[in-house]
């Protein structure tokens, strides 16, 4: 919460200024780009999303969406310099940077491939994004135990470290993820699709998310500490995703009827920036409690130093479930319509939407008793907490234990 | 006599309340989890089995079997509706008052309240060149300015309309509720089976426990229906071919598929399930009495078949042309393959137990490409789950073999020799000789292999015969859902009205600032205070560095 470093007022100021907006347009540009060849392109949908964004097309129609994009924002820059302040601008596009980043890894892994005539549905052991995923594993393992070193030994170093392993493993889980979808096409056009199909998919978008979520607060809050929580909670995952890989729940498999639509591509990200933010807040929530335990023992640790003030970490709580709840409320709303469009009603007191209800009743409680009753510290704390437990059992739980219309994220 | 304006007075204020809002939600929430855990919807039978006979009845009257329409639940809803549209009712009225009005005057005691709070000394210029300056910084922000007594208040608001979001996003959950009754009074959501070929205007829907029946202003004929299969088998798409007929005319002809359905007089027609349709099965009776006679009989899936003579009667249940299996031994890399048309059938009689069976029309060719001869899965059951297979032995597609079968078994019958080997070898030597005369089969050691495989297994079976699928004219039924929805663009309205108000509310909070100037000793006091009603901790960010950009401007500071 101290003045923010030498280092991102370094960083941010690429951010800003111009580079900024001209970045920003052209990712801008992209994506109209491309919703533009979607709407407007005559042969569009002969080939599948994925292969059309790769296709000589596709590349010309947002390449030259990005360079006009550019042009304007420059143009724009030029005609009103108080653009160049954009607090918009300046938050969006470290986001926008990291997903190029993240699609120029994937183009890099792709690099390794096996030759097509090695690509097997039957045994998709030599694909390379089961590599980077193991890899992506080890780094936030590693990340998790530099966190929780950190709060001991809370040298500047080794909180760079967590920090930069945090990073390092969320990119290499999205590339991986980039790079999955690819294969899926590599392996069969017919089977191919977006990589947010099954429990193994889905778990691996979930760290990433977590782990993004979290770093976009550290970086604005210096809440490093909070990092030994969330990192904890993204490790046990990653142990939960091993155990999948290793029961054979990690193949990329052909999508059910049900599954086949746009909607999905929407509906299943959107929902985990959610699930993503809520799990933050549950980071937070244990920190706070950890934090509230040490002072009401009067302890003199000296990780008490390391740890955001109670204060700040209720606030940081609320902060994600400020991000969580729209989102999650938008992608419960999308898939209403996607119901609707598959199921023939918005709503049909299926157990996944049921639940999905519960989750977003149990947040709208801890929102009415932040706002209206002007509630503060423990209690919402174990309400941060207990709201991510109802969650994964919204997640998983679901899945696991109940039937009904969600039935594809079962365990098998 | 004021009283019962009063009670209802109470009432309503009662209704408007957080507890009864809370208290509400609370109950939704469990009640909700109770019909996630008990299956809604199903056959009554199955929860007399499951729950015995007092808990079903129990169950049954508090409407636990469908749960979410029955009428606690629905009047849950209607409270939380009346609760939600009194809390509009109170407050919308004050929240718009209080984001009209913006007084610029604080009191000492408010300004000692502030926690975000900078001042500076300064002289009569610099204050000037401070007050340009704060307009300039936040472009942007709208500005008003007081003078009380000595005293000169500047005050700067941003997102003023914040308080939008609350009412927006309690006006949407209301919108949507409404959208949600309108769609379960004047809407309609049911099942429609339509074998190829066939029309039909009737849809059935469960209401409560009971199932009910609804005419459609419009029939639907199916005139085709495929399912479209991923190399490993998977279904990959099912689709139909349907024509509305309205009023005797063909209207309309349409595909449509999971995820694409089609739309008629505010009527979707979705892609929800297929089946068979009843499709015309021929069945090969292979007489067990050892007399060799084969004959062939003709029925349909779902219509039962009685042999006289015997009393033996097939039930067929279903019949299925693919039946990918994965064929890998545990361990092994996954091996799927299709094992051919398939029949279901119960097979009764007198004096026999009845049996499920699934007869394959071809015989089973290993993973290594020998044919092990015709087989069965057969249930004792009737259940799915306990289907064990039997091998037959005999390849029942080829005549020869069990003509073949037949002559070993008399030749075998009339032997003299002793010895058990040398026996069965004359015999089916002699029985090669009957069948096939000059010119053996090629795999004379399958066939060998069948013979004996049938000695050991065809004398156990207990049946006058074995029905075997010989051929078949497949039909599917496909299956619909029919919905009308007139709430559902109410649902849609309120649904962006509630991301909207969210979006209002959380990021973009009332900010507000003040400059406040008081004279003190010839020179000026300066004050800088900031609020926000939410975020406040990267307002205070911001408010730092708005400091920051003053002082740069007009030199000292105080603390």
């Amino acid at each position: 919460m101290r003045a923010t470093t030498m280092d991102s007022n370094r960083l941010g100021s690429l951010n800003r200024g111009w580079t900024g907006l001209v970045r920003f347009g052209a990712y801008l540009g992209v994506m109209l780009g491309v919703s533009a060849m979607a709407m407007f392109d005559k042969s569009y949908g002969e080939s599948p999303f994925l292969l059309e964004l790769l296709s000589m097309k596709g590349v010309l129609w947002y390449g030259s969406a990005a360079l006009l994009g550019a042009g304007l924002a420059a143009i724009l820059g030029a005609v009103r310099p108080s653009l160049h302040e954009s607090r918009l601008v300046a938050n969006l596009v470290p986001w926008l940077d990291g997903v190029l980043l993240m699609i120029g890894l994937a183009f890099a892994w792709a690099a390794f491939e096996p030759a097509a005539s090695q690509i097997d549905y039957e045994d998709q052991s030599n694909l390379v994004s089961g590599r980077v995923i193991m890899a992506m594993n080890v780094v936030f393992l590693f990340s998790a135990i530099s966190y929780i070193a950190h709060l001991f030994a809370p040298e500047s170093f080794i909180g760079r470290l967590a920090t930069g392993s945090a990073y390092v493993g969320a990119f290499l889980g999205g590339s991986a993820l980039l790079l999955r979808w690819y294969e899926s096409y590599l392996i069969d056009v017919e089977i191919g699709h977006a990589p947010v199909s099954n429990l193994y998919e889905v778990f691996i978008l979930l760290f990433c998310v977590t782990t993004f979520v979290y770093l976009a607060l550290e970086r604005r809050y210096q809440a490093r500490a909070m990092g030994a929580f969330v990192m904890t909670l993204v490790a046990v995952g990653v142990f939960f995703g091993i155990w999948l890989d290793s029961v054979g729940q990690a193949d990329i498999k052909p999508l059910v009827p049900a599954l086949q639509s746009y909607w999905m591509k929407i509906h299943v990200p959107l929902n985990f920036v959610g699930y993503g933010a809520f799990a933050v807040a549950c980071g937070a929530g244990m920190a706070y409690l950890f934090r509230h335990r040490l002072e009401a023992r009067n302890s003199q640790s000296r990780l008490l130093r390391v740890f955001p003030t109670l204060e700040q970490l209720d606030q940081l709580a609320y902060k994600s479930i400020a991000i969580g709840f729209p989102a999650f409320t938008l992608a419960t709303i999308l898939g209403a319509a996607w119901a609707a469009e598959a199921w023939g009603g918005y709503w049909s007191w299926d157990p996944k939407e049921t639940w999905a209800l519960i989750v977003w009743l149990v947040y709208g409680a801890y929102l009415h008793a932040r706002i209206s009753h002007g509630w503060h510290g423990k209690a919402l704390a174990w309400w941060a907490v207990a709201g991510f437990l109802v969650t994964v059992f919204c997640f998983l739980g679901v899945n696991m234990y109940l039937s009904g219309l969600h039935s594809y994220g079962r365990l098998s | 006599m004021n009283s019962l304006g009063d009670v209802f007075k109470s009432i309503w204020v009662r209704l408007g309340s957080m507890s009864l809002a809370i208290v509400l939600l609370v109950v939704l929430s469990i009640a909700s989890v109770i019909g996630t855990v008990l299956l809604q919807n199903q056959d009554q039978g199955d929860y007399l089995q499951q729950f015995g006979p007092l808990w079903y009845w129990v169950f049954r009257s508090l409407g636990l079997f469908d749960m979410y329409h029955s009428w606690w639940f629905l009047t849950l809803l209607g409270f939380l509706m009346l609760s939600l549209a009194a809390c509009l009712w109170r407050n919308v009225p004050r929240m718009l008052k209080e984001m009209r009005s913006r007084h610029p005057w604080l009191s000492e005691r408010a300004m000692d309240r502030f926690r975000l709070k900078q001042q500076w000394l300064l002289g009569e210029e610099e204050v000037a060149s401070i007050k340009q300056r704060f307009r300039e910084v936040l472009a942007g922000w709208e500005f008003k300015e007081a003078a009380e007594g000595d005293m000169h208040f500047i005050r700067a608001d941003k997102g003023r309309g914040n308080k939008w979001g609350y009412i927006l996003v309690h006006a949407a959950l209301l919108v949507i509720l409404i959208g949600g009754w309108v769609s379960v009074e004047f809407g309609f959501r049911g099942d429609m089976a339509v074998p190829e070929g066939q029309s039909e205007d009737e849809i059935s829907f469960l209401q409560g426990t009971e199932r009910k029946y609804m005419k459609m202003p419009f029939s639907v004929r199916c005139n085709s229906f495929s399912i479209d299969f991923f190399p490993t088998g998977a279904p990959k798409e099912f689709r139909s071919n349907l024509t509305i007929i309205d009023d005797g005319k063909e209207v309309l002809t349409q595909d449509i598929i999971v995820n694409e359905p089609l739309y008629y007089k505010g009527v979707r027609i979705y892609q929800a399930s297929f089946g068979d349709g009843g499709s015309k099965i021929r069945f090969r009776l292979f007489s067990l009495d050892g007399s060799a006679k084969v004959r062939d009989i003709e029925t349909r899936v779902y219509e039962t078949w009685k042999d006289e003579n015997s009393g033996v009667s097939i039930e067929v249940t279903d019949f299925k042309p693919f039946n990918v299996e994965n064929m890998a031994e545990p361990g092994q890399p996954k091996n799927f393959r299709d094992l051919g048309p398939a029949v279901e059938y119960i097979l009764r009689g007198p004096g026999l137990k009845p049996v499920k069976i699934k007869a394959f029309m071809q015989p089973f060719i290993d993973n290594d490409g020998i044919n092990q001869g015709s087989f069965l899965l057969v249930s004792l059951s009737g259940d799915a789950k306990d289907y064990q297979p039997v091998s037959l032995g005999l390849d029942l597609t080829n005549e020869d073999e069990w003509r073949l079968f037949h002559a070993f078994y008399r030749h075998l019958s009339a032997s003299k020799i002793e010895d058990a080997k040398q026996r069965n070898l004359l015999a089916f030597r002699a029985a090669l000789a009957e069948v096939y005369g000059d010119h053996p089969p090629e795999r004379v050691q399958d066939a060998a292999m069948h013979v004996l495989q049938a000695m050991r297994m065809l004398p156990k079976l207990p049946w006058p015969y074995i029905p075997m699928l010989e051929d078949f004219d497949q039909v599917y039924y496909t299956g619909l859902q029919l919905a009308k929805d007139p709430g559902m663009n109410i649902v849609w309205v309120g649904s962006a009205l509630l991301v909207l108000g969210l979006c209002i509310m959380f990021y973009m909070p009332h900010r507000k600032l003040w400059l406040v100037i008081r004279p003190v000793d010839g020179r000026m006091r300066v004050f800088l205070l900031g609020m926000a009603n939410r975020n406040e901790m990267a307002f205070a960010h911001h408010f730092n560095e708005i400091f920051t950009k003053l002082t740069r401007e007009s030199g000292r500071t105080i603390t």
